[in-house]
C-alpha cells in the first residue's frame, strides 16, 4: 500500500463543512485557518471519541498525530492536538480545555502512537495527567523532580538542585 | 601553611626539591604532556567543534592528542563540552571518578564554564567545577577548533608545572582541599545554596529587564 | 561524596525494563528454567549514540527484547527560558536546538514570530535565507553520513575524515556570511542581519563546483563495499505504516517511500519557484535512507544553484526593526513548520500581546523519530542497533530541548 498525500483534493472549506456534519457538536468553533489548518474546540470528556473518529474516517482520515502541547492560560490549562491527514494534506488542530485543579485527560495514544511521548512530555512539564496512558512517568527531568517547570506558577525547589 | 603530605600522608612525595625530583619532573611532564588522552564527553553542541578539531583542516594529532577513548579508565583528559545539568552530574561525577590519576579536565565552551546562554534554567548546573575541579576554561559558543588548542597548549604549560615535591596549600583553602579530593565547589557549599535560578513567576521576570 | 554512589538503586527505566521481563518470565513456558535476560545499560556517554542518549536494552544473548530510551540529559529548559527573553533576544536560542542545523531551526522560529507579528520578508532574504538554510542541510547530511559509517567500522572514521573536510568548506561559506561557524545567529525578523560579503557568490559558485565530484567520492568509498552491504541492507526496516502511526517525517520517512517533504506539501518561503526532485527510496532499510541522504545532497546543491541565479538586488532586512528591538505581536497562536535535514521541525507560539513569548513549543523531528525505537529494534542483534539508530540520524539537543 502507498500513501498518497494530496490524492483527496478538497478545499478546506468543503473539508470544513464536511467535518461540521459528521461531528455536529462535538467539534465547537470549527474554522478555517490558511493556508491547510481547520481549528476546532473539542470538550475534555469527548476528546477520545472525536480522535477515534478522526482516525477513522475513510479517505479523509487524519492519520497521524503531529503533536500534542499543553499551554497554562493561568485560569485553566489547555492541551492543543495537532493531526495530520496524509491523503487530503491537511492539518486539524484540537483545543481542549482542562480544568487547573484538577488536570486530567484522556489519552490517545492508543489511538496514534505518535502521541505517546509528548503526552508524557506535558505531564512532565505541564502537569496534566492522561487517563489511560500505558507508561505515564517523567521523560526530560529526574525521575525525583519535584514541581512541573512550565505552569505559570512554578516554583524551583532547593530540592531538585542536590550536593551532587 | 600546610603541605599535602600532612592531609594525605599515603602520597609519596619527597619534601624538598632536588636534582633528581627537578629531572624526573622534566621528563614525566614532557611525556604526560605531549601524549595526553582525551575522554570523549561530548555533550552537546561543543561536542560537534571537538570532533572537527580532530578532522582533517583542524588536526588535533599534530599536538599528539588524537587519542580520544570512549571508556573513562583509559583516559587522563576530560574535555566538558556542553551543558551539564542536573540529571548529567551524577554521571559526570562518577565517570571523573573512574578516571586514574593524574587527570585533569577542561570545560570547554560557556555552558560547562558558568552556564552559557542557559544559565537561569532549572535544570542547567552554572558550571562544571561546581561538580569536579577544572583545569583549564575555554569560552566560546562554540570556542573555534583554535580555541580549543589554545586551551590544550594552555593545559600543557600547566601540566609542566607539575612536580614529585608535594605542594603547599593554605589550611583554610577549602576549593583546594576539594580540588584535591577530585570535587568541585558543590562540596563546600552550604546545603541549601541555589545558584542563579530562574525566578518563579513571569512577573519577577519582567521586573528583571 | 562519592558515598552517593555507593549503592545507586535502579531508576525508573532500569524498574521498568526489570518488570517487563518479571512479567514476561510469568507467562514463559520454560518450566522451571529462568530467562536468562541481561539489562545493560547503553549510558548516557556512549561512543555511538551520538549524543547523551541512554538506552536500557534488555538482552537476550546478542538479541535484543526491549529498548527503553531514557532521554533529558541535554534538557536545558529552552521552552521555559522562552518566557523570560523578548522575542528578538530569544533568536540564538533555537540554533542550539539542532545544533548540526542551527540555519533551519533559527528560520522555523523566525518564520512563526514573522506569521504571528504579520511581518513580510524582503524578496532578497528570502532567497539567501534559501541559501543559507540548503547549504546547511549539506552539512548536516555530511555529519550524519560521517559518523553514521564511522559506528559501522572501527577504522570506518575514514569516511567522516572525507565528509568532515568538505563541510569545512561549507562553514567557511556559513561563515564569511554571518561570522560564526555553528551558532549562526544571522536570522532577523523580516530578513536576515548582514548581506553577502563581496566576492560570496562567486565562492559559493566553486563549492558548488567542487562538490558533486565529491559525493561520488563517497560513494565509490563505501557503496560496493561488501561489509558495509551486509551490515545495511534490509536491516531496520520502516513500513509505511510505521511512518503513519508514529509520525515520523524526513528522510526517514522518504527512505520507505512516503514522498512527505514540507518543501513541496505545505511550502513556504520561494521553494514554489525552484525546480527540484524529491529523493524517495524503496525498501525503507538503512541503506535505503542513507542514500536518500546523499541524493538529497545533490538536490540541495541544484537548489543553491538556481537560487544564486535567480537572487534579487534589493536590502536584507526591514529598516523597521530598531534599537530597542522588541516586538511586540498580537495575542494568538501559531504553528508553522519546515523541512530540516531530519524531518518536519515545527514551532508552536502562544503570544499574549506582551514583549515575552507567552508559550514556546518546539516541534522536534528527532524526539518523535525516537519513538518508534522500541518497535523498529526488537528482535535485532545489538550491533545492528548500534547501525540502525545512526541512520535515524538523531541529535539530541532537539531531543531534550
Amino acid at each position: 500500500m502507498g500513501i498518497e498525500i494530496g490524492a483527496v483534493k478538497l478545499t478546506l472549506d468543503e473539508l470544513g463543512t464536511r467535518l461540521q456534519g459528521e461531528f455536529g457538536d462535538d467539534l465547537v468553533d470549527l474554522r478555517v485557518q490558511e493556508p491547510d489548518t481547520l481549528v476546532a474546540r473539542v470538550d475534555r470528556h469527548k476528546l477520545h471519541a472525536v480522535a477515534a473518529k478522526l482516525k477513522g474516517l475513510g479517505e479523509i482520515a487524519y492519520d497521524s498525530c503531529n503533536f500534542v502541547a499543553a499551554v497554562d492560560y493561568v485560569t485553566h490549562l489547555e492541551t492543543v492536538y495537532h493531526l495530520y491527514s496524509y491523503s487530503t494534506n491537511t492539518y486539524i488542530e484540537l483545543h481542549v480545555e482542562i480544568d487547573r485543579n484538577n488536570a486530567v485527560c484522556d489519552t490517545i495514544c492508543d489511538i496514534y502512537p505518535a502521541a505517546n511521548w509528548h503526552e508524557r512530555e506535558a505531564w512532565d512539564m505541564m502537569g496534566v495527567r492522561f487517563e489511560g496512558h500505558p507508561d505515564l512517568r517523567r521523560i526530560l527531568l529526574k525521575d525525583d523532580w519535584i514541581g512541573h517547570p512550565l505552569r505559570k506558577d512554578y516554583v524551583d525547589l532547593v530540592e531538585n538542585h542536590p550536593n551532587v | 601553611m600546610a603541605r599535602v603530605m600532612d592531609h594525605y600522608p599515603k602520597l609519596e612525595r619527597f619534601e624538598h626539591p632536588n636534582i633528581v625530583t627537578t629531572t624526573a619532573d622534566l621528563v614525566f611532564n614532557w611525556a604526560r604532556s605531549r601524549s595526553i588522552f582525551p575522554f570523549t564527553y561530548g555533550i552537546a553542541c561543543c561536542a560537534i567543534e571537538m570532533l572537527s578539531s580532530g578532522f582533517a583542516r583542524f588536526d588535533i594529532a599534530r599536538f599528539g592528542w588524537e587519542v580520544f577513548r570512549p571508556t573513562p579508565r583509559q583516559c587522563d583528559l576530560m574535555i566538558v563540552a556542553g551543558t551539564v545539568n542536573e540529571k548529567m552530574a551524577p554521571v559526570l561525577k562518577r565517570l571523573y571518578d573512574q578516571m586514574s590519576e593524574p587527570k585533569w579536565v577542561i570545560s570547554m565552551g560557556a555552558c560547562a564554564t558558568s552556564g552559557g546562554p542557559f544559565y537561569d534554567g532549572y535544570n542547567v548546573v552554572n558550571g562544571v567545577d561546581k561538580i569536579v575541579p577544572v583545569d583549564v576554561y575555554i569560552p566560546g559558543c562554540p570556542p573555534r577548533p583554535e580555541a580549543l588548542f589554545h586551551g590544550m597548549l594552555q593545559l600543557q604549560k600547566k601540566i609542566q608545572k607539575m612536580s614529585f615535591v608535594a605542594p603547599r596549600i593554605d589550611e583554610g583553602d577549602e576549593l583546594a582541599l576539594a580540588s584535591l579530593r577530585g570535587e568541585g565547589e558543590r562540596a563546600i557549599a552550604p546545603a541549601g545554596q541555589t545558584d542563579g535560578r530562574l525566578p518563579t513567576n513571569a512577573a519577577e521576570s519582567q521586573e528583571v529587564q | 561524596m562519592s558515598d552517593v554512589f555507593s549503592n545507586e538503586a535502579p531508576d525508573s527505566a532500569v524498574r521498568l525494563a526489570i518488570e517487563r521481563v518479571k512479567a514476561e518470565q510469568s507467562v514463559s513456558d520454560l518450566e522451571g528454567l529462568e530467562l536468562g535476560t541481561v539489562i545493560v545499560n547503553m549510558g548516557p556517554q556512549h561512543p555511538s549514540t551520538h549524543g547523551v542518549l541512554r538506552l536500557v536494552v534488555t538482552l537476550d544473548g546478542e538479541v535484543i527484547r526491549d529498548v527503553i530510551p531514557v532521554i533529558g540529559y541535554l534538557h536545558r529548559c529552552k521552552e521555559k527560558l522562552a518566557e523570560r527573553r523578548t522575542y528578538f533576544q530569544y533568536i540564538p536560542i533555537p540554533d542550539r536546538t539542532e545544533y548540526v542545523a542551527g540555519m533551519n531551526c533559527e528560520w522555523g522560529y523566525v518564520r512563526t514570530v514573522e506569521k504571528l507579528a504579520g511581518i513580510p520578508v524582503t524578496r532578497r532574504a528570502e532567497f539567501i535565507r534559501v541559501i543559507m538554510a540548503e547549504l546547511n542541510r549539506i552539512a548536516s547530511h555530511l555529519v550524519a553520513i560521517g559518523t553514521f559509517v564511522a559506528d559501522l567500522a572501527p577504522l570506518g572514521t575514514a569516511m567522516a575524515f572525507y565528509t568532515f573536510r568538505d563541510r569545512e568548506r561549507i562553514l567557511d561559506l556559513l561563515e564569511a556570511a554571518s561570522g560564526a561557524r555553528m551558532m549562526f545567529n544571522y536570522f532577523r525578523f523580516g530578513g536576515v542581519r548582514y548581506d553577502l560579503p563581496d566576492g560570496w557568490v562567486e565562492k559559493c559558485r566553486e563549492f558548488l563546483d567542487y562538490f558533486p565530484p565529491k559525493i561520488v567520492e563517497y560513494e565509490n568509498l563505501v557503496n560496493d563495499n561488501a561489509i558495509f552491504l551486509q551490515r545495511t541492507l534490509g536491516k531496520g526496516v520502516l513500513t509505511q505504516e510505521d511512518v503513519k502511526e508514529y509520525a515520523i517525517t524526513g528522510p526517514n520517512a522518504r527512505a520507505s517511500g512516503v514522498k512527505h517533504d514540507l518543501r513541496r506539501t505545505r511550502p513556504y518561503s520561494v521553494y514554489p519557484e525552484l525546480d527540484f526532485e524529491i529523493p524517495v527510496g524503496t525498501h525503507g532499510d538503512v541503506y535505503d535512507r542513507y542514500q536518500v541522504r546523499i541524493a538529497e545532497m545533490r538536490e540541495s546543491v541544484k537548489i543553491v544553484r538556481q537560487a544564486l541565479d535567480m537572487l534579487p538586488k534589493g536590502p536584507v532586512q526591514l529598516g523597521t526593526l530598531r534599537p530597542p528591538y522588541v516586538i511586540t505581536p498580537p495575542p494568538g497562536a501559531c504553528y508553522t513548520a519546515q523541512e530540516n535535514p531530519r524531518g518536519e521541525y515545527g514551532t508552536y507560539i502562544v503570544s499574549d500581546g506582551s514583549r515575552y513569548p507567552y508559550r514556546l513549543k518546539y516541534r522536534d523531528p528527532c524526539f518523535v523519530n525516537l519513538q518508534v525505537f522500541p518497535k523498529l529494534l526488537k528482535g535485532v542483534k545489538i550491533a545492528d542497533a548500534i547501525a540502525i539508530s545512526g541512520s535515524m540520524d538523531l541529535v539530541l539537543g532537539g531531543i531534550d530541548r
